[in-house]
Parts: C-alpha cells; sequence; structure tokens
C-alpha cells in the first residue's frame, strides 16, 4: 500500500517537474485545433454564448423567476461543459497518447495535466462569456461570489484526479468509453444544468440530491444566486473530491507500469 | 560510470489484458514470436534470459530475425516496459529513437519539435535554443525546419530525429532500425557522431537489418532469436577475438 501511494507520488512529482513538456504540449493542443480558423479559439466563447442563448430563449420561466435564469443557465452550463469535456477526453487519453507513450519514458502525469490545462484553457473563454452574461444579467457583483470563486478553484484541484480514474477506465475497461460518452449526454438532462429544483417531488427531486454533478454546480453557482455560502454542497464536494483523488493516487501507483502494455 | 548491466530478463506481452464486453475472442495473436497459452491467456516470450553487460565505450548490433525481439529489447533498456522477469540497471543518460510516428508531433514543424524534445529530455527553453542552430545545421534540413513534420520523408525524419536527439548529449543512445532511412552521406555523418559519443565514454546500441550499418558502426554483435540470446561476439572488422555468451 504504502508502495503503491509511493508510486503514485515519484509519478507526479516527476511529472511537476516535467511541467515544461505539458505547458508546451497544451498550448500545441489549443492552437491545432484552431489552426486555421478565423476566429481561432474564439469559437470557444462563441459556442458558449450561443448554448446559453439557446436555453434561455426556450427554456426561460415566465414571470418573477425570469430575472436571474440568464445567470443560472451561464454558471451551470460552464461547470457542466468543463466537466463533460474532461470525462470525455479522458476516457480515450492514454489511446490518443499512444505514440507518446510508446516512445518516451514521461510519467502519465504529464498526460494529464496535458489534459487539465488544456481543458482549464479553453474554459477561460467561457469564464469570460459566463462573466459577462452575470454583468450584463442583472445580479450585483457581492463578495459572496467569492465563495464561487473558491468552488471554481476546488474544480479545477479535483480535475487531474478526474482524468486519471477515467484514463484507467477507458484503457482496462474499453467499452467504457462508449458507455461514458452516453451517460454523459443523458446526464445532462438530470443534472439540474438548465432546469431549476425548487423542492418538488418526483424524478428531479432524486436527479439533484444523489447526482454528484449537483453539488459542483451548486458551489459555483448558489453562492452567485443566493448570495449565500453552500455549506452543504461545499461539503459533499470536498469529501468526493478527497475520494477521487484516493483512488486515482491507487490507480496511479498500482497500474501506471501496465498501461503500455494495453493501449 | 556509464554501464547496462541485464541479469536473466524476461518480457512477456499479454494480449488480452483488457476487458472487454464483447464474446471471448476472436482476436489472433501475432506471428514471428512465440505465442504461448490459448483463449483469454495468451501471451508472447518476446524476451526471455536475456543477459549481458556492456560498458563506457561499447557500440552494440542487435541483430535477428523480424520478430527476435530486438525492439522490444531497446524498449526495456529505454525504460518504457518494466521487465516481467530479471534485473536491469543502467548508469547514465539515455535517449532513443525508434520508429518515425512515435514521440514526435506531426502537425507541429521540425523546429518545433525539437523544443518538445528537448523539454521531455529535461532541458530549458534557453538550453534548447543554443543547440538550435547547431542541430538543425546537422540535420541539413534548411527551410524545411519549419515545416510541419509530417511534410517530412522519412529520411528527412529520420535527419531531424537523430540531430536533435545525439545533440542533447545522451550518454546512452538507443537506436531502432529506420536510422537506416537516411541517404549515404547522412550515414556517413551520422557514423562519426554516434563514433564521437562512444568515444566520450557513451554507449550505443543499434538494432538493424542491415549488415553494412553495423558493421561500420558497432564493437560487438548481439543476436536475438526468439526472445532468447543466440550469441554475443566481437565485431571482427574492429576487434579480433570472439567472447563467449555470457
Ligand atoms: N505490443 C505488442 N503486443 C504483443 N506482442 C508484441 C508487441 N510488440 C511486439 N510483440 C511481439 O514480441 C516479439 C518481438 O517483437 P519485436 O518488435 O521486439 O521484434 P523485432 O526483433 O524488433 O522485429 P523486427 O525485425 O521486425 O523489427 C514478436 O513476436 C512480436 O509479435
Ligand atoms: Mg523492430
Amino acid at each position: 500500500m504504502i508502495a503503491v501511494f509511493n508510486g503514485a507520488v515519484d509519478d507526479i512529482s516527476k511529472a511537476m517537474r516535467l511541467h515544461r513538456v505539458w505547458i508546451a504540449l497544451a498550448h500545441e493542443d489549443i492552437g491545432d485545433q484552431h489552426r486555421r480558423t478565423t476566429l481561432g479559439p474564439l469559437w470557444l466563447l462563441v459556442n458558449y454564448v450561443a448554448f446559453v442563448g439557446t436555453f434561455v430563449f426556450v427554456f426561460q420561466p415566465a414571470g418573477k423567476d425570469a430575472a436571474g435564469y440568464a445567470a443560472y443557465v451561464a454558471i451551470g452550463l460552464l461547470v457542466w461543459f468543463y466537466l463533460m469535456e474532461v470525462m470525455s477526453l479522458s476516457v480515450s487519453l492514454f489511446q490518443r497518447e499512444e505514440s507518446f507513450i510508446e516512445g518516451t519514458t514521461l510519467p502519465l502525469f504529464v498526460y494529464v495535466m496535458r489534459l487539465a490545462l488544456q481543458s482549464s484553457i479553453r474554459a477561460g473563454y467561457a469564464i469570460a462569456g459566463c462573466v459577462a452574461i452575470l454583468l450584463l444579467s442583472g445580479p450585483s457583483i457581492a463578495s459572496p461570489w467569492l465563495w464561487s470563486v473558491a468552488g471554481l478553484l476546488l474544480i479545477l484541484l479535483v480535475t487531474p484526479a478526474m482524468i486519471t480514474v477515467f484514463a484507467f477506465l477507458g484503457a482496462f475497461f474499453p467499452d467504457s468509453q462508449f458507455i461514458v460518452g452516453n451517460l454523459l449526454r443523458v446526464g445532462m438532462f438530470f443534472t439540474p444544468v438548465f432546469w431549476v429544483y425548487n423542492g418538488q417531488e418526483g424524478v428531479q427531486k432524486y436527479a439533484y440530491h444523489w447526482n454528484p454533478f449537483t453539488y459542483f454546480l451548486e458551489i459555483v453557482r448558489l453562492p452567485i444566486m443566493k448570495g449565500e455560502f453552500p455549506a452543504h454542497a461545499f461539503t459533499v464536494t470536498i469529501v468526493m473530491s478527497l475520494a477521487t483523488w484516493m483512488i486515482a493516487l491507487l490507480l496511479l501507483g498500482r497500474y501506471r507500469r501496465q498501461i503500455i502494455f494495453i493501449i | 560510470m556509464v554501464s547496462i548491466k541485464l541479469d536473466n530478463v524476461g518480457l512477456v506481452y499479454k494480449l488480452h489484458e483488457k476487458l472487454t464486453l464483447s464474446a471471448p475472442d476472436r482476436r489472433v495473436g501475432r506471428p514471428g514470436g512465440r505465442i504461448e497459452g490459448s483463449g483469454r491467456k495468451q501471451f508472447v516470450q518476446a524476451l526471455d534470459g536475456v543477459s549481458f553487460e556492456l560498458k563506457a565505450g561499447d557500440r552494440l548490433g542487435l541483430v535477428g530475425p523480424n520478430g527476435a525481439g530486438k525492439t522490444t529489447l531497446l524498449k526495456v533498456l529505454y525504460g518504457i516496459y518494466e521487465p516481467s522477469a530479471g534485473n536491469v540497471a543502467i548508469e547514465g543518460k539515455v535517449d532513443a529513437l525508434f520508429n518515425i510516428n512515435i514521440g514526435f508531433r506531426r502537425e507541429a514543424t521540425g523546429r518545433r519539435n525539437i523544443v518538445l524534445r528537448g523539454l521531455i529530455s529535461g532541458w530549458t527553453e534557453a538550453e534548447i535554443e543554443e543547440k538550435m542552430e547547431d542541430i538543425i545545421a546537422f540535420s541539413e534540413l534548411g527551410d524545411f525546419i519549419d515545416l510541419p513534420f509530417k511534410a517530412y520523408s522519412q529520411g528527412m525524419a529520420a535527419r531531424l530525429a537523430f540531430s536533435a536527439a545525439t545533440a542533447l548529449d545522451p550518454e546512452i543512445l538507443l537506436m531502432d532500425e529506420w536510422i537506416g532511412a537516411g541517404d549515404a552521406s547522412f550515414q556517413e555523418k551520422a557514423k562519426r557522431r554516434m563514433d564521437e559519443l562512444a568515444e566520450r565514454a557513451g554507449i550505443i546500441v543499434l538494432a538493424s537489418h542491415s549488415e553494412g550499418l553495423i558493421q561500420s558502426v558497432c564493437t560487438k554483435r548481439l543476436t536475438l532469436r526468439s526472445g532468447r540470446v543466440e550469441s554475443l561476439t566481437m565485431e571482427p572488422a574492429k576487434r579480433a577475438g570472439t567472447v563467449a555468451r555470457p
């Protein structure tokens, strides 16, 4: 157990020493995706704003609830798209990195950080859009917003662990790539991304309380929507994050040398 | 002191490690080596009881038929594969050149690939920048250095890879077959550079099917067959005498 843990820490600290590699590769990735486009990465911003706009246009409730809905959807989609992108890219991570894994002795965590950085750069464009929507749509800036920032940071901190877990899952169990893809597509409807939970009974009640993603969304959304510190959501998220990190360290420590044989 | 010591090294490729929902199993093993076991438990014994020792200045040629285990042995030496049995002890900074599609970014320019390669070897941007002109000059790629890597011919890619890897001062250099893709004049240059490396007390391990290349570069020859060491001899062109297999 100690040896497994040491193995993981060794892999991670080597990767941190090689931070220049994953920083360079992540920038390459962003550049590649937008190389011959006119707007470049600004497309990410356009995409996000278009999505929020569509949801607000179609689902905005009538009457007094209407005011905060744009902000609600803007934050919901920001976090949800980020998590969805991270998870769906993670399950195929090691397969996509095959050429480097087979040709170099880089620690696996380098690839994890490469994806983590790439995803957060992309999320940065959506955050810009989200802030603009928030400023235009109503709620005035208040000190509880800082809790939202803390929520975002917490999500960033758990990202490498999530990537690790899903990457190992996808490597050892290739079918999971399709399963995860499908679950994520359906998952949006079972997560309070664009629907609002107001204590009603039924499916939405379970989808709200038993869906782990709810809490990731709420730690960013509640401080802005309600102006309060969402203690419960933060507690649940922190516990889940620690658990994810534990699993990630175990997988990394125990199986990192096997990945080369199975991709 | 730069050295390589292998003690009874074995390496097994398991063929059905992945969990899958599909029926077990119609995927077939690859030809060439020793496929053993059956059903879900098929495996290839790619290396078996390989022992040898190399010291500073040695230039080893790895020969043997297709599927003998040459590439696998190089990857074990580099540290990509952890051996399934035995011990590997290596002193020195190792760099390796495998095939062209491995460890390079096809969309990035040659110049950018040199930077990436350097970063991977643990150099800083400034240190790489310092060597950049030397690397480009040695590769003789000229203006092609700013084209994407995917636009290179095999030989051009080999030139770039070799120039970059050797400029980064490895103490042990591992090379698979494809270095032979360079033309005669480049092979001559490459050979001189390998000589320098070996004379600076480095070690070179080169896998090749080209008798000429092995004879001109190497001082020792290791023949592999089905994952086993068949013989380890001194290269007659360089030195007389034969060492018995360890
Ligand atoms: N990824 C892999 N999975 C399963 N078996 C493999 C894998 N790579 C190689 N092998 C098997 O291991 C054995 C040794 O292969 P290796 O690539 O080391 O041979 P080689 O001597 O380099 O051959 P060549 O001259 O064709 O390059 C072969 O039987 C091959 O089928
Ligand atoms: Mg080979």
